[in-house]
């Protein structure tokens, strides 16, 4: 037995597949020594799943076994060129595709044993070192037993020989009904086998729905879900098979622009890093040029931004935006933005799933936006599109990847409409696009409904797109209304009037206290004069006493000289 | 009952070949009808070739053989017919050994 890839979970060892989705499903992948049985329609991809495996076996240098009872090797493998890994099959000298259709033409007499089948497969696998074993279409053979029974008894055979051998088979057959685990003529198989997967079509919308579903996988713990299946180049795709990793999903603190800076203002500087926000609103209201807007600023930041768009194709888009001065064409020539256009009504919901995650894997943005992501409503699927969208925004969550989804109102409910009643749950910023019509006239308005983790205002503003940008106005409410438009306008015309009235009257009055101030200045230096002139004339007056008293002294002792002459007194 | 070329080693007469699987009783049981069929048809000189494929796997990819028993008939154009089974309906085993009664040409 080859011991490569292989897992051991309560005591069952496992051999993973190769197929990243069905080693998902099984939790590592199929019993590495005992049968699987896939079991389905004609044409719902049970020798894809077998030639898969034993490619992938073959592409980590591994060998491998392939017996088909209904086609020719040769037939196959023009078949599986298209396939990526079909020229494996071609090419590896470890891969062994037997002839088991010669079986078709023979004619039977009584019943057959299967112990040269077994001796065969056992001299292949041994020569090619090889672990799996696929034996395609083995109703083909066993049908042609005389009674079920020994059918089945073969069956158990076979699956007794891998488990003693050591060998992972791979066993294929076809059933015509619906919900049923055993290929016609094999009734009962599904009680002899741990292992049974089911592969099955449906048509919705008259489109081609592929499921796949582990029927029966005992002894170990896998994802017994009915999963949506894909089958493209690459082979087996289960879109939903990666279980979500809650835990992984970081909360960064860090806010980043919208890409509207009075939008911005109003988030407290902007939508968290790796959050979710929601621009929902009726048709026209301006959500592809907020994505636009979005995206161009993470470009302007440096950052990888991705716009995938269900509305309109990429050329178209890049040059309206351009009309509003959002330069997208800058950043895709210099690789931080990639603008991708798809048709919703062109593929499954599925598909578009694996499509985004495929371009997420491939360009890793750091930003990325989807509009209108309620366009995959129109898309066809036996699973619900919102599940996808979930699914979706569980990935970018997990990625970090700041997303913005874009949603299509009814008209006039915006807040009603389905597609965004479980989306609006997920979105941590949810943003409301409408027209508001007043005066004759229609008006884009902008409201954020929530965001959380942010102190945001309520209010409704109006939206204004210019040849600058877009921009929110000042907000003029008028009763239980805000202005918009020409009553903005007029309101914002009053308002620079009123503005240029106080201004011309705060000038006036600037002017008369000025002209106080120059008269009363003008008064004080008067005064000042007077005061001066009043102190000039004290002074002279103070002056006159003083020199009026000297000759009065003077007199005085003229007098008393003369009439005391002994005492020297003698006038002259 | 497919036709396919024979390989060159029986290129000119008709040869009956059964594959067999050790002594698997399926396998015994073939012998054993094959044998008296030939007897009771007149053509006891047949004598098939045996080929044992748990010995010889090889042979079984050879010849396109994995359900055993099988009785290959390889006529002298070098076609090639197979009856799977034990071969216990003596009908249809009778019907398949029948190109053996007809006269060389």
């Amino acid at each position: 037995m080859n011991d490569t890839d292989t897992t051991t979970e309560r005591g069952l060892i496992k051999r993973a597949t190769g197929i990243h989705h069905l080693d998902a499903v099984t939790h590592g992948g199929l019993p590495a020594a005992g049968a699987t049985l896939v079991v389905g329609e004609p044409g719902c991809g049970k020798t894809i799943i077998g030639l898969q495996i034993l490619a992938s076996a073959l592409a980590r240098g591994e060998g491998g076994v392939f017996m088909s009872f209904e086609e020719a090797p040769e037939q196959i493998l023009r078949n599986f060129d298209s396939f990526r890994w079909g020229r494996q099959l071609r090419e590896s000298s470890r891969c062994e595709i037997l002839d088991g259709q010669a079986i078709k033409g023979g004619a039977f007499s009584g019943g057959f044993d299967i112990e040269g089948l077994l001796a065969v497969l056992d001299h292949c696998a041994k020569r090619v070192e090889g672990a799996w074993i696929v034996l395609d279409g083995i109703d083909q053979l066993l049908r042609r037993q005389p009674d079920s029974q020994s059918a089945i008894d073969q069956i158990v055979q076979l699956n007794d020989w891998s488990i003693e051998q050591g060998y992972s088979l791979l066993l294929t057959g076809k059933h015509t009904g619906k919900d049923r685990f055993q290929p016609d003529h094999l009734g009962g198989i599904e009680f002899m086998l741990n292992t049974i997967l089911v592969l099955s079509n449906t048509l919705v919308d008259k489109r081609l729905n592929r499921r796949f579903r582990i029927a029966k996988y005992r002894g170990t713990s896998h994802n017994p879900n009915e999963l949506a299946m894909l089958i493209d180049a690459t082979g087996i795709q289960l879109p939903y098979a990666e279980p979500f990793a809650a835990e992984a999903v970081p909360a960064a603190g860090e806010r980043i622009s919208i890409g509207i800076e009075r939008l911005d203002s109003i988030l407290e500087g902007g939508v968290y890093r790796g959050s979710i926000t929601l621009i929902s609103g009726q048709p026209g209201t301006s959500k592809t040029t907020l994505g636009a807007a979005f995206v161009a600023a993470a470009a302007g930041r440096g950052e990888r931004a991705l716009l995938l768009s269900f509305d309109e194709f990429a050329r178209q888009i890049v040059r309206n935006v351009a009309t509003l001065g959002i330069d997208l064409q800058s950043p895709i020539d210099s690789g931080h933005l990639k603008v991708v256009a798809r048709a919703s009504w062109d593929g499954l919901v599925e598909e578009h799933y694996m499509a985004v995650l495929a371009l997420l894997d491939d360009f890793q943005p750091d930003c990325l936006v989807i509009d209108p992501a309620s366009a995959l409503l129109k898309s066809s699927g036996a699973d619900s599109a919102f599940l996808a969208l979930e699914r979706l925004i569980a990935v970018t969550r997990t990625r970090g990847i700041t997303t913005m989804i874009t949603s299509l109102s009814e008209a006039d409910d915006p807040f009603g409409e389905s597609s965004l009643s479980h989306a609006s749950t997920l979105a941590d910023t949810w943003i409301v696009l409408r027209y508001q019509i007043n005066g004759g006239e229609r008006n884009r308005s902008l409201s954020v409904v929530k965001s959380r983790g942010t102190a945001h205002s309520n209010q409704v503003r109006e939206m204004i797109l210019s040849s600058e940008g877009v921009d929110l106005a000042d907000v003029y409410p008028f009763g239980s209304e805000v202005l918009m438009g020409t009553a903005r306008a007029q309101k914002e015309s009053e308002e620079v009037d009123l503005r240029q009235r106080q201004v011309k009257e705060r000038f006036r009055q600037q002017q008369q206290l000025e002209l106080e101030i120059d008269k009363t200045r003008a008064s004080i230096q008067q005064g000042q004069a007077e005061l001066e002139r009043l102190q000039e004339e004290l002074l002279a007056e103070h002056r006159d006493q003083t020199a009026t008293d000297r000759g009065a002294d003077h007199h005085q002792d003229s007098i008393l000289r003369r009439r005391n002459p002994g005492q020297g007194g003698q006038d002259q | 009952m497919n036709s396919a070329p024979a390989d060159d080693a029986h290129p000119h007469d008709a040869v009956l070949i059964l594959f067999v699987t050790g002594e698997a009783p399926r396998s015994r049981r073939a012998h054993q009808n094959l044998t008296t069929a030939l007897a009771a048809s007149g053509i006891g000189d047949a004598a098939p070739r045996e080929i044992d494929l748990l010995g010889d796997p090889q042979e079984a990819i050879n010849f396109g053989i994995f359900a055993t028993p099988a009785l290959m008939l390889v006529d002298a154009s070098g076609r090639r017919t197979v009856l799977y089974g034990d071969l216990s309906d003596e009908h249809s085993l009778k019907t398949f050994l029948s190109p053996l009664r007809e006269p060389r040409r």
